[in-house]
């Protein structure tokens, strides 16, 4: 009965249209020849077509570090990870990365910057302006697609960013810290832009982010990682309704929670650091 | 209307359009109370005091004290008056016309060899290894040090020389490809490859342009790199151009028309680095902010 249910479960698997996979991932950097410092260990985790998920976890765990695997800019030391139910080795365009920095090329203006990917991927020049025009009307940057990249703020460049990687049609968005480096009203902006973005396009989005706030206010779930070595140490489902009020007293319980949650994780880091 | 679903940081924005590198300098102006003509003003007088300090020394030099014997020491006045002797005979015309031709026919030359080498070392790491040091070291290798092998290769002419210009600028032509390449922020690959990038893609669309800035200042170096060798080549081999009409001098124990054409070529260096590579190095990254 069980076998069969199981079974069952793969099959539906299957028929999922965008997952992400991920079966025991490892990984470990070495510094010297002899000592290799694990980073990551055993991390098994499934992202359901369309769903948004988030990783948060202290500073240094490695969640930079299991995106980038993702992505496949990174090997695994160990496991692997399946993209629609296909084992992936290397980067693609199925899977799209924004990342901590802009990314932006500074040859390029702001809309050649936009139409980069689709260039890449041989889409027709009509297609191309098609789309282009409809991202960067989405991300409310239409009136600013002749400017250099250096002549708009950091908001405006992460929001180009954003339109180039919504611009590839790629059902899986990676997501970097994206918004960590602007300032906070921006950042509030950029938020519910994406989680409205996100509900329009029906993406799968994983999404690291060291800012608990932000991950309750836009993941279905919320993965909190441990620290040295990384591994899952708690998922939290969340499901406020949408769009979620910050202050609200189910977002603040909810914030708590993991809060409390990835605190203890950097208490303990620094315990062993002051142990040691 | 449009304006009010824009977010603060775009309001601000569209207030603070771009500043132009003239507005840049006005500000700049404002701030030091001195304008464009006033710097060119006391450069021009800088140079003049060094003219008249000039010839204080040879006056004296020669003259007063008699440390040189005047045929050993060039004046301002000896300089001038053998370059309106060069002119008038049309030999400095000739002169520049012949060293212009090589030097251009050289560097083009040593683009061609010195990127594929560049290429080549960016590209495989093993390469890299084991090519970089000897680049670097016949970079550093002075330019006068291949006229031996050119003249016993190619004879007394125009191709020793131009085999002198070719082989003292290719190393460094090739040694600014492989560093800006280096050069390139990684981001700007990894984003490339998240976006399903293959490597011939890689290379035409992120790592040229990326790199274009940093090729461009190498360079600068590559040709100065050339017009000195062309010198060294000229001075030992050949019968017409700016390295002969100095030898020329010298044989005619001219030491003014030796100064005469050293001046020449330290104003043709000046004007080719400053007209063509650095006003293009200066306009690719002003394209880009930096």
């Amino acid at each position: 009965m069980i076998t069969r249910l199981l079974a069952l479960r793969c099959v539906l698997h299957e028929e999922e249209n965008m997952s992400l996979e991920l079966k025991n991932i490892a990984k470990s950097f070495s510094n010297t020849a002899s000592s290799a410092k694990e980073t990551l260990k055993d991390i098994s985790l499934t992202v359901n077509d369309g769903e948004f998920v988030c990783i948060v976890g202290p500073s240094g765990c490695g969640k930079s570090t299991l995106l980038n695997i993702v992505a496949g800019l990174d090997a695994p030391t160990a496991g692997e990870f399946f993209v629609n139910g296909k084992k992936v080795t290397g980067p693609g365009a199925d899977r799209v990365m924004m990342f901590q920095e802009h990314a932006l090329y500074p040859w390029l203006n702001v809309i050649d910057n936009v139409r980069f990917g689709m260039k890449l991927a041989g889409v027709a020049k009509e297609e191309q302006n098609r789309r282009a025009e409809k991202y960067l009307k989405m991300v409310k940057l239409w009136e600013f697609r002749s400017y250099r990249i250096h002549e708009i703020s950091g908001g405006m460049k992460q929001r180009t960013a954003l339109a180039r990687a919504l611009c590839l049609n790629s059902p899986i968005l990676l997501m970097d810290e994206p918004f960590s480096a602007l300032d906070k009203q921006t950042t509030n902006k950029l938020r519910s832009d994406l989680e409205q973005i996100w509900e329009e396009t029906q993406k799968t989005v994983l999404f690291v982010t060291h800012s608990v706030e932000e991950a309750v206010f836009l993941a279905d779930r919320v993965v909190v990682l441990s620290d040295n070595p990384g591994c899952i140490k708690e998922i939290f489902d969340i499901s406020l309704p949408r769009p979620r009020q910050i202050d609200s007293a189910e977002f603040l319980s909810t914030r708590h929670q993991i809060l409390s949650c990835v605190e203890k994780e950097v208490e303990k880091f620094a315990k062993e650091e002051y142990d040691q | 209307m449009q304006k009010k679903n824009m977010t603060s940081e775009n309001t601000s924005q569209r207030n603070s359009r771009p500043v132009t590198a003239s507005e840049k300098n006005a500000v700049e102006n404002r701030l030091t109370g001195k304008g464009t003509a006033w710097k060119i003003l006391t450069c021009i007088c800088f140079y003049i005091l060094l003219v008249l300090l000039w010839q204080a020394i040879y006056t004296l030099g020669t003259g007063t004290f008699g440390w040189w014997k005047s045929y050993a020491m060039p004046s301002p006045t000896g300089v001038v008056k053998s370059l309106e002797k060069l002119i008038a005979n049309g030999t400095l015309w000739q002169a520049v016309i012949y060293s212009l031709r090589r030097v251009l026919i050289g560097f083009v030359i040593a683009l061609l060899t010195g990127t594929v080498l560049g290429l080549l070392i960016s590209a495989s790491a093993f390469l890299n290894r084991c090519l970089k040091p000897l680049m670097n070291g016949l970079q550093s290798l002075p330019s006068v040090c291949w006229v031996p092998f050119a003249i016993l290769w190619f004879g007394l002419d125009e191709s020793a020389v131009l085999f002198v210009v070719v082989i003292g600028s290719t190393f460094s032509v090739a040694l600014a490809i492989e560093n800006a390449i280096a050069q390139v922020p990684p981001i700007h690959k990894r984003a490339a490859a998240t976006m399903g990038a293959n490597p011939m893609q890689m290379y035409t669309q992120v790592v040229f342009p990326a790199a274009l800035p940093g090729f461009l200042a190498g360079l600068r170096q590559s040709w100065s790199f050339a017009w000195r060798a062309l010198m060294s080549g000229e001075v030992m081999s050949a019968y017409v151009g700016l390295g002969y009409s100095l030898m020329a001098g010298r044989d005619m124990a001219d030491i003014n028309q030796v100064m005469a054409v050293m001046l020449v070529i330290i104003v043709i260096g000046i004007l080719i680095d400053r007209c063509v590579f650095s006003s293009l190095e200066r306009r690719i990254q002003k394209s880009r902010g930096l």
